[in-house]
């Protein structure tokens, strides 16, 4: 959440939303952190991570980090824009694979 | 999310130095009220108006008095207390705690807890933590700095380079509150900024990655919170069509109702803001002790379009 009024009027393109769960075993930590940040930066499209309420850019090292995402929790991923399927299919992607851990 | 009875025993609360006597499985009963109430008309049998949706606190005052009163009746009263539904029960000065009590608050499934500290300071602390804990409260993407007393928090989209921003003005003597992520309170002062524990004094800078400030620039680089003052919008520089000239109506947004002013500032790849931002927040100060140069430079403007009926002065 951003203290900036919401653009709507000049956003264009969608909003796409999926649930995931951490499934690597040590959790979102530094290293899948950046790998997820870096996925998500590659896209137009804002993308969000939200858990337990709590909502970040998943564009963000700090707010990724922030978000504790230990080992089982559950996520929500929400893009919106021009590419928001995309972005997060790949950034769902990562979840599915364990961030390769 | 309503506050609950372990609240009182986390971080935040820990000058309370609670110890909990019995109810440890039920610490998360919720504080519907976040406030204290000392229970003494209630224990003499008077219920109308009892506040029972607030944490209850006894001295020594409420247990002299049920001394005096026979074991019957004095558990009759422990009783009606905790059937009330109280959040939970906090005695004063380590006072003993009768069976009479702990039976009724088993009953109830409410915690009981102690502390050394005295009754009034125990009541007094603990409605300014309740306070404090039930406090609005508001994640917002942005870093805060601490410019020489003046709370800055630097928003705008990733990438526009809050935190390079933020690292020179550290450089130039600001302290670091939060990088990326800033937590506020609304509190009777006002907004209150802060870190998320997790990443606290720690900042991430593209091309570098995590930088802890305190090791890197000394401990005077970071502060643990800060009452924000103003807000600093930065806005990519081809997109800034809207920017103040003039600086004659401070923008001001509101976040958790309070009214705070914001200046937006255009970005150019490579354009160094700092100076910008230092003295956009001395203006601020400046205005603060009474001194607006717009509203004075335009008024001495008016003043000399004025002067000789209308026509200008050259």
């Amino acid at each position: 959440m951003s203290t900036t009024e919401r653009k709507s009027s000049t956003t264009i393109g969608r909003e796409a939303i999926r649930e995931v769960v951490v499934k690597n075993p040590l959790g979102i930590h530094a290293r899948p952190a950046a790998l997820l940040v870096r996925t998500a930066s590659a896209f137009r499209s804002e993308v969000t991570l939200e858990k337990g309420g709590q909502i970040v850019s998943a564009k963000s090292i700090m707010g990724v980090l922030t978000l504790a995402g230990h080992p089982g929790s559950k996520m929500r991923i929400r893009a919106e824009g021009p590419d928001a399927e995309k972005a997060v299919a790949a950034v769902a992607d990562l979840f599915e694979k364990g961030f390769y851990e | 999310m309503p506050l609950c009875v372990q609240d009182l025993l986390g971080p935040r609360a820990a000058e309370l130095k609670l110890r909990v006597i019995c109810g440890a499985e039920h610490l998360n009963r919720p504080i519907p009220e976040p406030a204290v109430n000392r229970p003494g008309l209630a224990l003499t049998g008077f219920y109308r108006y009892f506040a029972h949706r607030r944490v209850q606190i006894c001295g020594l005052a409420e247990m002299t008095y049920l001394k005096t009163l026979d074991a019957t009746t004095r558990a009759e009263r422990w009783r009606r207390l905790f059937a009330a539904g109280i959040p939970c029960l906090i005695l004063a000065r380590n006072l003993r705690t009768p069976p009479e009590l702990l039976e009724a608050a088993r009953a109830r499934r409410t915690p009981v807890m102690r502390t050394e500290l005295h009754t009034s300071r125990l009541a007094q602390s603990a409605a300014r933590i309740l306070d404090d804990l039930a406090a609005p409260c508001l994640r917002v993407q942005g870093t805060t700095v601490d410019l020489q007393g003046i709370g800055i928090l630097l928003e705008g989209p990733p990438g526009i380079g809050k935190s390079e921003i933020a690292l020179g003005l550290i450089a130039r003597g600001c302290s670091l509150v939060a990088d990326d992520v800033t937590e506020l309170r609304r509190m009777s002062s006002g907004l209150i900024a802060t870190s998320v524990e997790v990443t606290r004094y720690h900042m991430e800078i593209r091309g570098i990655g995590i930088l802890h400030i305190p090791s890197l620039l000394g401990v005077s680089s970071v502060r643990r919170e800060k009452r924000l003052d103003m807000v600093v919008r930065l806005v990519p520089a081809d997109k800034s069509a809207e920017v103040d000239r003039i600086g004659l109506d401070p923008e001001m947004v509101e976040i958790l109702g309070v009214a705070v002013p914001r200046i937006t500032i255009p970005v150019a790849p490579g354009r160094d803001v700092t100076l910008v931002i230092q003295a956009a927040a001395l203006n601020y100060r400046l205005r603060q002790l009474g001194h607006d140069a717009a509203k004075e430079l335009d008024q001495h403007i008016i003043e000399s379009l004025t002067r000789g009926g209308g026509r200008v002065n050259d």
